[in-house]
């Protein structure tokens, strides 16, 4: 069992969490006939998740940092109208179009970021507030009106990679994709050994790591070959392109860089991080700047999917992303969470929709079970802790405050 | 070079693992896709298929009642029927659609909670063989809708500006009468065509002296009301009361439906005036007890159960490989496609045939006694 965990990367929730989604596919495959791993059912998945997933990356680091931001829907549909509009009016091409509402979330964000870092508003006022204000902007300027996008721009959500190349059977692309992926992981894993082995670190397990690095490029090859064996015309979907680009990025930052530290060490602890020299406004203003770009990026891609951009766009989204970053093992005191969690978290909400859907179950009923199974993943998240060192109502009373003792990935890593 | 051979191995496990899963083949999807206008009328399919019907938002009694129906009566036409809301908003509504097409239905009936944001959705459904029927809501802007199902919203409004004319008529035999305009939300597609239908009646009526709009808003802009929420059409006649009606007399207004008819009642009372002729739609309890105490002039019946009767009719035509019936091939223009459209033709309700007309609704028909 301790190997199991291993290869699984040590951490009991994240193991936890591969498993209740590994599990939930191959129930829904079982009860639905095979329909849920049908290759237009993988990709509707991924594209009708995408920006959700898109957000819950941004809404991790938040939340790691020990805020919270509720306006990401608001600002996701204030970015998706702004930018339909100076298409539509403007005639601005559209990928100018991307650039703007980009830029709209990095202004957005800079004005939450404000409030939160420099002026100490806590982020649930200030993001509450966001949630009004750019509702509010997203129906005045659109008057509250349906505004369609061209078609270029409808890439970024609904598009597919082309066709190239010798007929397969399969879109080349796609496989090739799926390739490079596997083959950066395995090069990058025995990269990160060869200089653990130069600077004299203990080495993991190689039986272990190989058989890791075979189960990930299994699933990775899996998942490809699945999404280019589809209707012809479609393949893997631009947006979870996107989400996986994004997906390395945030994964690499939040674990490799000074200022992905700085934010576990800021969410774990801000005092004893101030006091080791970490500027922790710098870190609370790009965690909230950041999620705003994100949220844009969302919002266009929803926007992009839906062929316009309405006046209810992204009502309930930052439950969804919340959601997702909780279930994906963050906790709610800060400190810990990993990118690469919130997205399998976000993928356990996805699946469990797609085949409640499948099921024919009806909304109501699929809004009780979601709600049953956030329940379960953060008791079980809770009772981890409190087997360690801390009562519940510990753990209760410091909800949203800074945490008497830093817990990173790694210390829970130690532990197991 | 140790690792490169176990790397070769891994990558070797993982191909094998995945094999036999190639794409399907092309000619399984050809021949059903037709995107022609008239869509995929030719072949039928099997009496027993999936037939999957998306609804908005469970939020109003109408709703719920074609939500029931659908399901009844699909299943007692032999069909396996998939009916599901989307209360979570577009993005779910988007989903549902997608699982239907998963699921392999062969028609998906929607009722869309946004006509324009429905594209790539119903394309899927299209590409995969399936036929789409708009139900009460056109879908905007994609050439993928093969049918439209509705009552007849240019004859709602067209029944509208006649009872306006009718009741003023009845009040004082002859002009010039006063009158305002009042219209839907402009996000709702409906809106517009409502608007329309009333000015053909009412227009050169305008134009001859007959009809003065005092506040001189007779544009369809102007006329707007934001949400379809009555607090605005409410505020809007409050100002049109204080501007134009100081002295003159206000005789008729247009008001496309209850809710908003019931608004511009309460301002007109709340400024002291009498209550004008005031028009309505939907046959909404508190409008119906309104009609029946003599406050609002009319409403009109659209009634639910002829409209999902209708389109099973539809998708028992298509099962059989036959043209289901249209009636208008030429007014609703999705921005990409004119789709044909199978409309009902609604009815109007006045205090004189009120028990009539509500005679097989169990609520209303006992407001009505």
């Amino acid at each position: 069992m301790n190997k199991l965990k291993e290869i699984f990367g040590g951490d009991t929730r994240q193991f936890g969490m591969i498993f209740a989604l590994v599990f939930l596919i191959v129930l829904f495959q079982v009860l639905t006939d095979g329909l849920t791993l049908d290759p237009g059912n993988v990709i509707n998945i991924f594209q009708g998740n995408s920006y959700i997933l898109v957000m819950a990356i941004g809404m991790v680091l938040v939340i790691i940092a020990g805020h919270i931001d509720l306006s990401v829907g608001s600002v996701a549909a204030f970015a998706g109208i702004v930018v339909a509009i100076a298409m539509r009016d403007w005639g601005i091409p559209w990928p100018v179009g991307i650039l703007l509402g980009l830029a709209i979330g990095a202004l957005v964000g800079a004005w939450q970021g404000f409030w939160v870092a420099v002026v100490g508003i806590p982020a649930f006022i200030v993001t509450l507030a966001g949630m009004l204000i750019f509702r509010g902007a997203n129906q005045y300027v659109g008057k509250s009106n349906t505004v369609p996008v061209g078609e270029g721009f409808q890439t970024i959500g609904a598009g597919y990679l082309p066709e190239v190349g010798p007929n397969t059977g399969y879109n080349n692309l796609t496989v090739l994709i799926g390739i490079l992926v596997c083959a950066a992981i395995i090069g990058g894993t025995l990269r990160n050994r060869r200089n653990q082995a130069k600077i004299g670190a203990e080495l993991e397990d190689g039986m272990v790591m190989w058989i890791r690095l075979a189960l990930i490029s299994v699933a990775i090859l899996a998942v490809a070959m699945l999404m280019a064996s589809g209707r012809p015309g479609t393949s893997l979907p631009i947006s979870a392109l996107i989400l996986g680009a994004l997906v390395l990025l945030y994964g690499f930052i939040s674990t490799r860089t000074i200022i992905g530290r700085h934010i576990y060490a800021v969410g774990g602890n801000r005092h004893a991080a101030e006091l080791s020299g970490v500027r922790s406004k710098r870190v609370n203003f790009l965690v909230m700047m950041n999620m705003s770009i994100l949220a844009s990026l969302a919002g266009m891609m929803f926007v992009a999917r839906s062929n316009a951009s309405g006046p209810f766009d992204g009502v309930g989204w930052e439950l969804d992303a919340i959601a997702a970053v909780f279930i994906g093992g963050a906790a709610v005191t800060g400190g810990v969470g990993t990118v690469v969690g919130a997205v399998i978290g976000g993928l356990v909400m996805a699946v469990l929709n797609n085949g409640l859907q499948l099921l024919g179950v009806g909304a109501d009923m699929t809004q009780i079970i979601k709600g049953l199974v956030l329940l379960t993943a953060v008791a079980f998240d809770v009772y981890n802790k409190s087997q360690g060192r801390r009562s519940l109502t510990g753990l209760m009373m410091q909800n949203f405050g800074g945490r008497a003792t830093k817990e990173t990935a790694e210390t829970v890593k130690q532990e197991s | 070079m140790r690792s490169l051979t176990k790397l070769m191995a891994v990558t070797a496990v993982a191909a094998l693992a995945v094999t036999g899963c190639g794409r399907a083949d092309d000619t399984s999807t050809s021949g059903s896709g037709s995107s022609a206008s008239g869509g995929s009328g030719s072949g039928g399919f099997a009496g027993d298929s999936l037939i999957g019907v998306s609804l908005p938002q469970k939020t109003s009694e109408n709703w719920v009642l074609a939500e029931q129906l659908f399901k009844d009566d699909l299943g007692k036409a032999g069909f396996k029927a998939d009916v599901q809301f989307a209360n979570g908003g577009v993005g779910e509504q988007q989903n549902q659609i997608q699982s239907m097409v998963t699921k392999g239905a062969k028609v998906i009936v929607i009722g869309a909670i946004d006509g324009a944001q429905l594209g790539t959705q119903v394309k899927a459904a299209k590409d995969a063989g399936a036929t789409v029927i708009a139900y009460d809501r056109l879908i905007k802007n994609t050439d993928a809708v093969d049918y439209y199902v509705a009552y007849d919203n240019f004859k709602v409004g067209v029944l509208q500006g006649n009872a306006l004319l009718e009741g003023m008529a009845a009040k004082k035999p002859s002009g010039p009468y006063n009158i305002e305009l009042f219209a839907g939300s402009p996000d709702d597609a409906n809106a517009q065509v409502f608007f329309d239908g009333a000015m053909s009646v009412l227009k050169p009526k305008i134009d001859d002296g007959t009809l003065k709009v005092t506040s001189g808003q007779t544009a369809f802009n102007q006329a707007v009301t934001q949400g379809w929420k009555a607090e605005n059409a409410q505020k809007r006649m409050d100002t049109l009361l204080s501007a134009s009606y100081s002295s003159a007399a206000l005789d008729g207004v247009l008001s496309p439906n209850d809710t908003l008819a019931r608004a511009i009642i309460t301002s007109v009372k709340a400024a002291g005036k009498p209550v004008p002729v005031v028009t309505g739609q939907d046959s909404e309890v508190e409008s119906v007890k309104s009609i029946m105490a003599g406050e609002q002039y009319s409403t009109i019946n659209k009634d639910t159960r002829n409209l999902v009767a209708e389109t099973i009719k539809m998708v028992q035509a298509l099962q059989k490989g036959e043209k289901p019936t249209v009636n208008d091939d030429k007014s609703y223009n999705n921005g990409v496609k004119v789709v044909p459209a199978n409309l009902l033709v609604p009815v109007i309700v006045t205090k004189a045939n009120a028990k009539e007309a509500y005679a097989n609704d169990p609520t209303l028909s006992k407001l009505t006694q």
